[in-house]
């Protein structure tokens, strides 16, 4: 589901207010804006396996991202949406992830923020949002109980591991198709 | 074998055309491998131009040996040097037969051996052959080169590229922001790297970027001079005045071309406005004109000039229009006198 991506990189932060900055060049974008758009650029030409994102609208800063549920698991055959805010010193701070699709994922607030190493004090700044979007997805696969946000499916998970992939096919089946 | 013959014959054909030189013949079987000679003999170099190149290469690894039989295998014209031009030119007829015959059936086969010794060549050497012949676009693993020299931070071809000690290279202002934002570890290998070395330009590298992406480096460069304008105008209100007005310059010189076609009478207004403000500078007892003033004056001549222009040629046609231009250039003016008034201001306090 990209929304129309197109190249259109609108989002320039720096302001323009006094007159005389018209003349200003218009093509020079902030580093971030220039490395979001790079990273667009190349999601287009080689997207990741069963994933996709792009600019929501016309802010290069606010992005839109899908992942279709590995096969295999309770997740299967949904499609998940995330929202991807990036912060305005990108790639040196990481990026906001949250997911707009209920799930139902031991690592995913109720809130739908994901809680990932890689997104708080994990971050680097060689990753990219390809890279995030491959381990959103190998933690679909792969749950991870011992670093949960919500503590009742954790347990679940860990102790009666069918009915948690029961009630996430539930969830799956009902918000995310 | 066939094409040891044909490596041979073109100098078979040579040497009785150079016979009478036999000491340098000798000293240059001591210099030069035959395969080298035979190429020489290709691109029809007598015995001393290549004692002379011999000279000239002398401290030079043997890459520039390579690249120079490697041109003369392609057949273009050799290295800019006019005397072996002349050479080549005034070189016997028979000779230049013999290079034809032999370009037909001998270069695919030097070509592929060309293609392996490329591989063997370390990514440095062969990055910078390439730069240095033909197109870069020529090269087939450019797309790989491109990727392999990018800077993971931000994604572009490395600019003045720093190495991490665990090996790791980045452009060497995104190293630095990321070790100022993220902590002093590699953003690759999270090692951690020290402070002194993250600032050392990897010159090697950074030589082989610039021959290989001379396009991007520009760029890049022209880029960052921008940036770094845009940078210092937050410094002050004042100094984002002239900033703003040396970016305008910038930009208002590149469609110069039309500017200059403007009458004299621009140039006499301008002059006029300088002298006006020369004069308003000792009647306040301000220090002599700095830099920027001066940079900001000549673009307010180069504006005042534009706007001549643009007047001019608005004129013929909506008449009316004119007066909004007048109404830009009062703006401009009171902005002008305001930023100095600003300025002494400032001075004061």
């Amino acid at each position: 589901m990209k929304t129309s991506s197109g190249g259109a990189g609108g989002g320039r932060p720096s302001s323009s207010s006094a007159p005389t900055y018209s003349w200003a060049p218009t093509t020079s974008v902030s580093a971030s804006g220039k490395r979001i758009h790079r990273e667009m650029v190349e999601l287009n030409n080689d997207p990741p396996p069963h994933c996709s994102a792009g600019p929501k609208g016309d802010n290069l800063y606010h992005w839109i991202a899908t992942i279709i549920g590995p096969p295999g698991t309770a997740y299967q055959g949904g499609i998940f949406f995330l929202d991807i805010i990036f912060p305005s010193d990108y790639p040196f701070n990481p990026p906001q992830v949250v997911f707009k699709t209920r799930i139902y994922h031991c690592n995913v607030g109720t809130d739908g923020h994901v809680s990932l190493g890689m997104l708080k004090d994990g971050w680097s700044p060689a990753l990219t949002i390809t890279k995030v979007l491959t381990a959103i997805r190998s933690l679909l696969t792969n749950p991870d109980p011992y670093n949960a946000v919500v503590p009742g499916i954790a347990h679940l998970y860990l102790e009666n591991k069918a009915k948690h992939d029961l009630v996430a096919g539930e969830w799956t089946a009902r918000f995310a198709k | 074998m066939v094409s040891e013959d044909q490596k041979r014959s073109p100098r078979n054909q040579k040497y009785p055309a150079t016979e009478g030189n036999g000491q340098s013949q000798n000293l240059n079987d001591a210099v030069f491998s035959p395969r080298f000679k035979s190429a020489a003999a290709m691109a029809g170099w007598d015995e001393e131009a290549l004692l002379l190149a011999s000279l000239v290469v002398e401290d030079t690894p043997d890459r520039d040996f390579k690249h120079k039989k490697r041109s003369v295998l392609n057949s273009k014209t050799p290295p800019t040097n006019s005397r072996r031009k002349r050479r080549a030119q005034s070189s016997p007829e028979s000779i230049r037969v013999a290079v034809l015959d032999l370009d037909e059936e001998d270069t695919p086969r030097k070509d592929s051996g060309k293609k392996t010794k490329e591989k063997k060549a370390t990514v440095n050497e062969e990055s910078k052959e390439g730069g240095k012949e033909s197109g870069v676009a020529a090269l087939p693993c450019i797309d790989k080169l491109r990727d392999e020299l990018s800077c993971a931070i931000c994604l572009e071809i490395c600019f003045e590229p720093s190495t991490t000690p665990c090996g790791h290279s980045f452009c060497k202002k995104c190293l630095r922001s990321a070790a100022d934002k993220c902590g002093k570890k590699c953003p690759k290998c999270r090692q951690l790297i020290g402070n002194g070395r993250s600032c050392t330009v990897n010159t090697v590298l950074w030589n082989t970027i610039q021959l290989l992406f001379p396009q991007e480096v520009e760029a890049r460069k022209a880029a960052g001079a921008i940036n770094s304008r845009q940078q210092s105008k937050c410094l002050s209100p004042e100094a984002a005045f002239y900033n703003n007005l040396r970016n305008g310059e910038s930009t208002t010189t590149r469609g110069g071309v039309s500017t200059r076609r403007s009458s004299g009478r621009a140039a006499a207004i301008t002059d006029q406005e300088a002298r006006r403000l020369q004069g308003v500078r000792s009647r306040r007892g301000i220090t002599p004109a700095t830099q920027t003033e001066d940079a900001a004056i000549a673009l307010r001549l180069q504006r005042e000039e534009f706007m001549q222009a643009f007047r001019g040629t608005q004129e013929q046609h909506h008449s009316s229009r004119s007066s909004s231009v007048d109404l830009a250039r009062e703006n401009l003016r009171a902005m002008a006198s305001r930023a100095m008034s600003l300025r002494i201001r400032d001075r004061r306090f």
